[in-house]
């Protein structure tokens, strides 16, 4: 009897105060704003607090002070480090953006015809995509190896061609490496512009067939123009996925020969965690952050508007 | 006629295409395989033993019976797993409000959890292993697990969103006249609804942070808690040019359970990502 009573007379007003609770959005965004706050937002703050200062990993004293900007910043290191990771960073975006689309057009194209082995490739292309960072600087050495199992160079010496320097050679091993990450980084690529492919209006090819447009014609006057948000969208993604690489690049050469492949994320690894250079790493970071924002927002710039469409 | 032998022409090259793209995105994972099937002799044939004459799985066994591989691998599977649950209690609820509720900021704060994703692990770790190293969270997979959690959230808040966007609200209209609360329009409508989402996002979770290096190589250093990222960069360390098929048999362990992951649930995982980007 009591309990009854105890219930009735609590049931309203718990109910209200849940109806109230829940009814808000504020406590179903808690979960994310309490993790984005205490791993995302209190760190880059401490990291652009940081760059202010002269601190290191081991020691607890701390002043504060421009010479660390100063320093990273005039470092004669800087310009040789910022140009690998542009290379790095340009060759896969352009490099994954068009195999990418390629390979979507060419899967969708193959799929319309029924021809043979489209999924094959889909799933094959993926596969790669899966593979861990460091798996897949290890597989890239064997490939690239100088030592006799080296596929790359055993092949060519099974056809009597001289043999490349893939590694070792600071003129190649950017190149290498950037094969490497269009190997690993095309499927997102080809994901994005499969499912834009996919979602462009058929009628627009009939009517251009009915013109007597050709198939060239129809991939740049359509294809192209129609894929435009999908590929920004994709290239922002894509700068962004290369510019924090570090774990490929790690494996595959160190960041070596000399500096050849040392591209700024493998860079501020090593000022941080191996010259315990806090304050300096937290600088290069902060350039980091920039770039990225900098690059999104000159890309975003050129999306179409949202009542453009 | 013409139109037929251009047409005709197209698949010629399209096949032509898709065998140099097969070859270019599956040669390098045969190529491992091949590696790490071979014997100690083999190996120095290259490529001209592509199939290996005596093939063997000696180099499995002896990788599997060093006496920290079993552990990475556990060690892996579980910071992965775990990561893969708590981004889902974390984002789920985030998706249902972002996706059932009006409020000022809402668009605002959903590309602010898309910058987020903008920012690279490296610059969040500098500050992380400071703090970590003083509360003593060094060393435990308690650490590791939440910073695998803060990477996955935003990305995985996006695709949630978009799984409970696709639910009809009219669903969650007739309950609430049934007389359910928010709470129970949650928990017994849209949450069942929205498995196949779930279920995508936590592979996609499991395999990044079956992926991951960066973070368990910074907060740990002792090997009996290091996944297998780290473990396989380690034991990389130790091989010679004689062992290399111990290393890519070591390799192809840490590669192939991600990849069955992937496989077995392609589907719901390309359509749960293909429909995030279409609607933008």
């Amino acid at each position: 009897m009591t309990l009854i009573a105890i219930e009735a007379a609590s049931r309203p007003h718990s109910r209200s105060f849940m109806r109230r609770f829940a009814g808000a959005p504020l406590p179903w965004i808690m979960p994310v704003i309490i993790v984005i706050g205490i791993f995302y937002l209190y760190p880059v703050i401490d990291v652009f607090r940081l760059s202010f200062t002269n601190a290191t990993l081991i020691g607890d004293n701390q002043d504060y002070t421009l010479a660390s900007i100063a320093n990273m910043l005039s470092s004669p290191q800087l310009p040789d480090i910022l140009w690998a990771t542009f290379v790095f960073v340009g060759g896969s975006v352009i490099g994954q953006q068009i195999l990418g689309l390629a390979v979507a057009v060419v899967v969708v194209r193959g799929e319309k015809r029924g021809l043979f082995g489209t999924t094959i490739l889909r799933t094959t292309a993926l596969i790669a995509w899966v593979v861990p960072g460091i798996a897949g600087g290890i597989i890239w050495q064997m490939l690239f190896s100088e030592a006799p199992y080296g596929a790359l160079n055993s092949i060519l010496r099974l056809m009597h061609l001289p043999t490349v320097a893939w590694l070792s050679d600071p003129a190649i091993a950017p190149w290498s490496a950037l094969i490497s990450n269009i190997w690993r980084g095309t499927a997102f690529s080809m994901v994005v512009m499969y499912a834009a492919l996919k979602a462009i209006d058929s009628s627009l090819y009939e009517a251009a067939e009915v013109d007597g447009a050709t198939g060239s014609q129809q991939f740049f006057f359509i294809t192209i123009p129609q894929l435009r948000a999908a590929i920004l969208v994709n290239m922002i993604l894509i700068t962004i996925m290369t510019l924090n690489t570090f774990d490929a690049i790690i494996t595959l050469t160190g960041g070596g020969p000399g500096r050849a492949t040392e591209v700024i994320s493998l860079y501020v690894f090593n000022i941080v965690f191996r010259n315990y250079d806090l304050s300096g790493g937290s600088v290069l970071s902060v350039l980091m952050l920039i770039i990225s924002l900098g690059l999104a927002v000159v890309y975003a710039s050129f999306l179409p508007k949202e009542d453009e469409r | 006629m013409s139109r037929r032998t251009g047409t005709r022409f197209g698949d010629f090259l399209s096949y032509l295409f898709m065998l140099a793209m097969f070859i270019f995105f599956a040669g390098p994972l045969t190529y491992l395989l091949s590696m790490a099937l071979r014997d100690k002799r083999e190996i120095y044939r290259g490529v001209a033993r592509y199939i290996p004459h005596n093939p063997i799985v000696d180099n499995f066994i002896t990788v599997l019976n060093n006496s920290y591989f079993p552990l990475y691998l556990w060690n892996g599977l579980k910071l992965a797993a775990l990561s893969g649950f708590g981004v889902l209690i974390v984002a789920m609820p985030a998706a249902y409000a972002f996706s059932r509720f009006q409020f000022r900021g809402k668009g605002l704060s959903m590309m602010g959890l898309l910058l987020f994703q903008m920012i690279s692990p490296l610059v969040i770790m500098v500050p992380l292993y400071r703090y970590m190293n003083r509360l003593g969270l060094l060393d435990t997979h308690f650490a590791v697990t939440m910073v695998y959690i803060a990477l996955g959230v935003p990305l995985a808040t996006w695709l949630l969103k978009s799984t409970v966007d696709g639910i009809p609200r009219s669903l969650d209209e007739a309950a609430m006249i049934d007389g359910c609360n928010r709470f129970s329009v949650f928990w017994r409508i849209v949450l069942p609804l929205s498995a196949p989402g779930i279920a995508s996002v936590f592979i996609i979770t499991v395999i990044a942070g079956w992926s991951q290096f960066l973070v368990p190589f910074l907060l740990l250093t002792q090997n009996n808690l290091m996944p297998i990222g780290v473990g396989i960069f380690n034991f990389r360390g130790m091989q010679t040019d004689s062992s290399i098929q111990l290393l890519a048999a070591a390799c192809l362990i840490s590669v192939v359970p991600a990849i069955v992951a992937f496989l077995s649930l392609q589907r719901l995982i390309l359509g749960s990502m293909t429909s995030g980007s279409v609607k933008g």
